[in-house]
């Protein structure tokens, strides 16, 4: 019922928003959160390993790298949930393969993001329903019933003036029927794009973005959510994260701006966190030992993140092998216990509690999380 | 007034016009990517008259992705009744073949992914150039050819036979189920289509149909696409099929593969080897047990019974009546079309003819809501814009969800208006962009248009339809932007 109110007057007040953050070139699972608790990762990495009392404590296990100590308000309010040994069934260890299967949600055409808000129930998407921060929509959200890429809020805008607005509307006042009911959604739509183009964005309980070109577009997320034009649906990339050569001053850069972002944007939008979740994901895990330039390889099982409402998340998921040889796969890699799919259904079950997860991932028997998946 | 007109116009060079660069209204010749297509002769033209949808204008809308600025004149000028003159102009888009299509043939041309042969070379290029060639070439011949109707049925053909191309391999062989499939038999017969894309590269990778193997008796057949055979492709999903249907239909079509040696990448090969052999039995028709390379025409056999049975001619004459009637097709004009169909075996044409000279087609106007491929080519179509169809256009059907070959199931795009109708606000972005000039690639001449239709209260109502409104000629006065306005009108969103 709620849902249907929100239909009718078009104004995305009572939608929920996703954001979902590909973190480029696959992130290494280990620097992100370092399984502190388990003396083998010392010993498979003697030069980059985090120390122990340095991680921000996650469990007795895992810890967030120290240079995501942003992050820690959203540890202990119970808002950050992380899980390590996740990935997708790909083993071809490609970039670009990786990428296109974890984004198609299987081997599928079209993207699970698309799919998800093409055929969740009461399936209206309002025109911008779903916005990809950037050049391109990524092909997580091919398929979507609408899908626009933008790099700035001028990207947005309309063009017709005042005067093409009045005109307009008064041609569209005696509509009925359903075309009535989504003209005038539509009108609300454009009046909220209107206005925020009218005024300047400041961010909201002094969350202080930084520079960065992350920052500044999880900054345009946060002022789309906040002005509720009606998205439900953000793609943001970090790019990156391919560390083969000196991995430390290669990604702890990217670690802080990711940490960083996050943290002002959970600030900025302070309460509207409830109506809102960040998703984390890379398309696979590095190798667990270090290679001789101080880098690391590609591998298989990585980290994701799932931000939300304070008290909302707060979770370690690892279903976690050990660092023994005889618990890594292929050339020495973290196998992938969790499916990342089983860490996006439950996510997209609260944001459209009808939706049928069998056709947004198509062919994949979901598990609960918690339970070994099967290592792929 | 119109001969006046015409007079001014040859006076003023049109004969130059029609070869060549003609006045300051004429494309710059740095700008124009299309080097050698003449610039076309663009004069004055007579809109329709009437007050609502004449008969002209009502099959311009249903045949065609919009009329362009002359068309609903040049139609009545076939014959002196407008009933002979609108059948006469049926007739002719029954037989593109017929229809000189040089003009958008030269604007496709420079697409050259999309003439690969044989199909292994297209591996040879970058998948998001061919998805990007296989996409412009689809709006441009949407927006540009004279073969309106074909293209018409090629978007229902692939809604109907949906590949989405970013399915593993479909990235390389979408291109060529378009132009050997879906091109090549859209106004054909419907088995010829229908065996094409049975045996389409891409259709056996869409639905798996090259993993279907049976090597051992206990293994299980893959039913993908057997399913979407019965269920979408022919019988429909009440067609009265069985899930023993389905399986049964699985086992005659294993075995099918593409080839992968170097002499036959992409070939569509039969091997007995992986095909089950034993007898079966399919919509209560014997298939017997075949030895060996026999065990191929089983494809020939399923093919048949499923493209003759009589659920097969309701479903296609209902998706058609629903495409060109109304989204609630009236079960009269169902019951003549699946008659025509059946009548002719499938033949495509004849099943049209028989659906537009129906009392229903025909007496019912105004009341589709165009999808939003068809509102782009029919804004750019009446307004006789010269477009590259490059990124900035093309992006529009991305925000409204109607990228073709981009629909995530194998049921197509939806044929009903209502998933659509949220996509009005880019439909006004659009349209008041096109009337500023603002989409780069893209561009009208404003004033020419209305100085060719006479003025402004005609070209309304070549826009239209119809004689505009009070209210919708003050509002398009008002907005400052006429064009603009009359293409977001609510009037525009329907055909």
């Amino acid at each position: 019922m709620k849902q249907a109110k929100a239909i009718l007057h078009g104004n995305g007040d009572l939608r929920q928003t996703l954001v979902v953050v590909f973190l480029r070139g696959a992130a290494d699972g280990l620097a992100l959160m370092p399984a502190v608790g388990d003396d083998d990762y010392y010993r498979a990495r003697p030069f980059t390993a985090v120390g122990k009392t340095a991680a921000l404590k996650l469990d007795d296990r895992f810890g967030l790298n120290p240079l995501m100590n942003a992050l820690e308000p959203a540890v202990k309010e119970g808002a950050l949930t992380a899980v390590h040994c996740v990935g997708s069934g790909d083993t071809t260890r490609s970039h670009f393969e990786a990428q296109d299967l974890m984004e198609h949600g299987g081997h599928t055409g079209g993207g699970w993001l698309g799919r998800f808000l093409r055929f969740r129930e009461q399936a209206v998407a309002g025109a911008l329903s779903a916005v990809a921060i950037g050049q391109a929509v990524p092909e997580s959200l091919r398929g979507a019933p609408a899908a626009t890429a933008m790099q700035s809020l001028d990207d947005f805008s309309f063009s017709g003036g005042d005067k093409f607005v009045q005109s307009l509307e008064q041609l569209y006042a005696g509509q009925t029927g359903v075309f009535g009911v989504r003209s005038r959604d539509t009108f609300n739509a454009l009046g909220r794009i209107r206005e925020l183009h009218a005024k300047d964005y400041s961010p909201a309980n002094g969350a202080d973005y930084g520079g960065d070109r992350f920052a500044r577009e999880l900054r345009l997320a946060a002022q789309l959510i906040k002005a509720r034009v009606g998205v439900e649906a953000i793609t943001v990339d970090l790019g990156g994260w391919d560390s083969h050569l000196t991995q430390g001053p290669l990604i702890s850069p990217l670690m802080r701006r990711l940490a960083n972002g996050l943290a002002a944007f959970r600030r900025d939008l302070g309460a509207s966190m409830r109506q809102t979740t960040v998703v984390v994901m890379t398309e696979f895990g590095r190798r667990v030992s270090e290679n001789s330039a101080l880098g690391t390889d590609h591998g298989r099982g990585g980290a994701m993140f799932v931000l939300g409402g304070d008290g909302a998340e707060g979770r370690v998921i690892a279903d976690w092998p050990g660092l023994k040889r005889d618990a890594l796969v292929g050339p020495g890699d973290l196998p992938v216990t969790t499916d990342y799919r089983d860490v996006l259904i439950p996510v997209l079950r609260r944001h459209a509690p009808g939706a049928d997860m069998a056709r947004v991932f198509p062919g994949h028997k979901a598990k609960p999380l918690g339970q070994a998946a099967e290592s792929a | 007034m119109m001969e006046l007109n015409r007079r001014r116009f040859l006076q003023a060079g049109g004969a130059a016009a029609v070869f060549g660069a003609a006045g300051c209204d004429a494309p710059h010749k740095a700008l124009w990517p299309y080097a050698g297509l003449p610039v076309e002769a663009k004069p004055p033209f007579a809109p329709p008259s009437g007050d609502s949808i004449d008969l002209t204008t009502h099959v311009l809308n249903r045949l065609t992705f919009g009329a362009r600025p002359g068309e609903h004149e040049r139609i009545l000028r076939l014959a002196k009744r407008e009933g002979d003159a609108v059948a006469l102009f049926i007739e002719e888009q029954l037989a593109p073949e017929k229809i000189n299509d040089d003009r958008a043939e030269f604007r496709v041309r420079i697409f050259e992914t999309l003439n690969s042969r044989p199909i292994g070379e297209f591996y040879e290029f970058q998948p998001s150039l061919l998805r990007e060639e296989l996409t412009r070439a689809t709006l441009t011949r949407a927006v540009y050819s004279e073969r309106q109707l074909l293209e018409v049925m090629v978007r229902f053909w692939s809604d109907h036979f949906n590949i989405d191309i970013s399915k593993g391999e479909c990235k390389w062989l979408k291109p060529a189920d378009d132009r050997d499939v879906i091109r090549l038999h859209a106004m054909g017969t419907f088995p010829k289509l229908l065996a094409a894309s049975a045996k389409s590269q891409a259709m056996l990778t869409y639905l798996d149909g090259r993993e279907n193997r049976v090597r051992k008796p206990e293994d299980r057949p893959n039913e993908n696409y057997a399913r979407e055979l019965l269920e979408l492709h022919t019988l429909g999903v009440h067609g009265g099929y069985t899930q023993q249907d389905v399986m049964e239909v699985a086992r005659c079509l294993s075995g099918w593969r593409i080839g992968r040696g170097l002499f036959q990448s992409g070939n569509v090969q039969f091997e007995p080897g992986l095909h089950d052999g034993r007898a079966k039995t399919v919509l209560g028709q014997e298939i017997p047990a075949r030895d060996g390379l026999d065990g191929r025409k089983d494809f020939d056999d399923i093919l048949r019974i499923v493209a003759a049975h009589p659920s097969t001619a309701r479903h296609i004459a209902t998706k058609l009546c629903q495409r060109f009637i109304a989204d609630e097709p009236p079960a009269a004009a169902i019951d003549t079309v699946a008659g025509a169909f059946t009548q002719t075996n499938g033949d495509i044409r004849e099943t049209l003819r028989a659906l537009f000279f129906t009392d229903e087609f025909r007496g019912t106007r105004g009341n589709k809501f165009k999808q939003p491929l068809h509102f782009l080519a029919s804004a750019l179509r009446a307004t006789d814009a010269e477009t590259d169809v490059g990124k900035p256009l093309v992006n529009y059907l991305l925000r409204m969800g109607h990228m073709p070959f981009e629909y995530p199931a194998p049921d197509g795009y939806p044929a009903h208006a209502e998933p659509w109708m949220s996509t009005l606000l880019w439909r006004w972005n659009f349209a008041a962009k096109l009337g500023q000039g603002q989409i780069n690639g893209t561009r009208i001449q404003h004033k020419r248009l209305v100085a060719r239709a006479g003025d402004l209260a005609k070209l309304a109502a070549h826009l239209l339809g119809r004689q505009p409104g009070d209210d919708e000629l003050a509002a398009a006065e008002a907005s400052k932007n006429p064009i603009g306005l009359l293409l977001a009108s609510p009037s525009f969103q329907w055909s």
